[in-house]
């Protein structure tokens, strides 16, 4: 298809069909808010608004904070009594 | 006696642990080509200095530089966790076995990917194995990954009422993210807040590229769904 025909389509879409080819619209990096489509829609161009402003959003809520002090003693204690630590620690006692 | 004299990480495991075991399908390293970069998407996980020291180090058993590794990723997976679940308790004994697993597992890394995605798989894994003992059991990760009809958002065609862009907190963001269906849920954190590509999550949950686009654009369309409906309750109100 043609870029020509391909953007004939894109101009010629109602509120479905441009809903449905969204997530490939967003992905291919391309200025969705530019659209002919959106320039002519409320709705969408509302919609198209509001995901980008969620995924703008989305970028500050890292970081959280760490875990306790307790899941790293936790982990030590975990990998202490693991059998081939055990292991480790009764043949080196011997070599000492 | 000191860790780092006495153990050998990753020296007895190889591709199995007696709590985390996935099938290989599962954690198949997928062949497809990295596709364009999303809209306003900027890398987060960019590679720490030190760290692949740390790794050679821990990988020959040395447990300081594990420490060093847990100080450098804990957060991260802490964070991964405590969105997932919702629970400060559950999330903090999900990240001590994230990190078991990898003390047992991170001899077999190989640097195929960068390490903090590996490590990610591996507690996303984690995660799902454990959503799936507390309420699907038996349900696939493509069926976690896609939640019910019901859950799913709504096309929006002809709603000309609130616009949040401007609008909501950071609060009123998390508590809607935390809502989420668990399958939408992972792959919008793992996108739009830790900045994973779609090539990387699909790696780390075994499904396509196309598939953690879709899961995404859908996880966004709920999550307005639902930043709306809460707007609309506290006008209400």
């Amino acid at each position: 298809m043609s870029s020509s025909r391909h953007q004939q389509d894109r101009d010629s879409m109602n509120c479905a069909e441009f809903q449905e080819r969204l997530p490939e619209l967003f992905e291919s990096g391309a200025n969705v808010s530019q659209e002919s489509h959106v320039q002519g829609c409320e709705n969408c161009s509302a919609l198209v608004r509001d995901l980008e402003y969620i995924a703008a959003q989305a970028k500050l809520l890292l970081p959280i904070h760490d875990p306790s002090p307790t899941v790293w003693n936790n982990i030590q204690s975990a990998i202490r009594s693991t059998p081939e630590h055990k292991t480790v620690t009764a043949s080196s006692g011997k070599r000492s | 006696m000191t860790l780092t004299e006495q153990t050998k990480p990753g020296s007895r495991l190889t591709g199995e642990t007696k709590r985390g075991i996935f099938k290989t399908s599962e954690v198949r390293l997928m062949a497809e080509p990295t596709q364009a970069k999303p809209m306003q998407h900027m890398r987060r996980n960019p590679p720490i200095a030190g760290e692949a020291e740390a790794i050679a180090k821990a990988q020959a058993g040395d447990a300081h530089a594990f420490e060093t590794l847990y100080s450098l990723h804990k957060r991260r997976v802490y964070s991964l966790c405590l969105r997932m679940l919702g629970n400060v308790a559950e999330a903090e004994d999900l990240t001590q076995e994230a990190f078991l697993q990898l003390y047992r597992k991170i001899g077999t890394f190989r640097g195929d990917s960068a390490f903090s995605t590996w490590l990610h798989r591996l507690a996303v894994n984690v995660v799902l194995m454990h959503l799936r003992k507390k309420g699907l059991p038996q349900v696939s990760l493509e069926e976690t990954l896609e939640p019910s009809q019901d859950d799913g958002p709504r096309k929006d065609i002809g709603e000309r009422d609130l616009v949040l862009s401007g609008s909501i907190d950071r609060v009123a963001l998390e508590r809607a993210v935390e809502n989420l269906p668990p399958g939408y849920r992972l792959v919008f954190v793992l996108h739009d807040v830790e900045g994973y590509e779609h090539n990387e999550i699909a790696d780390m949950l075994s499904c396509s590229i196309g598939n953690s686009k879709s899961q995404l654009h859908k996880a966004r369309m709920k999550l307005r769904d639902l930043l709306r409906s809460g707007q609309r309750k506290e006008s209400i109100a």
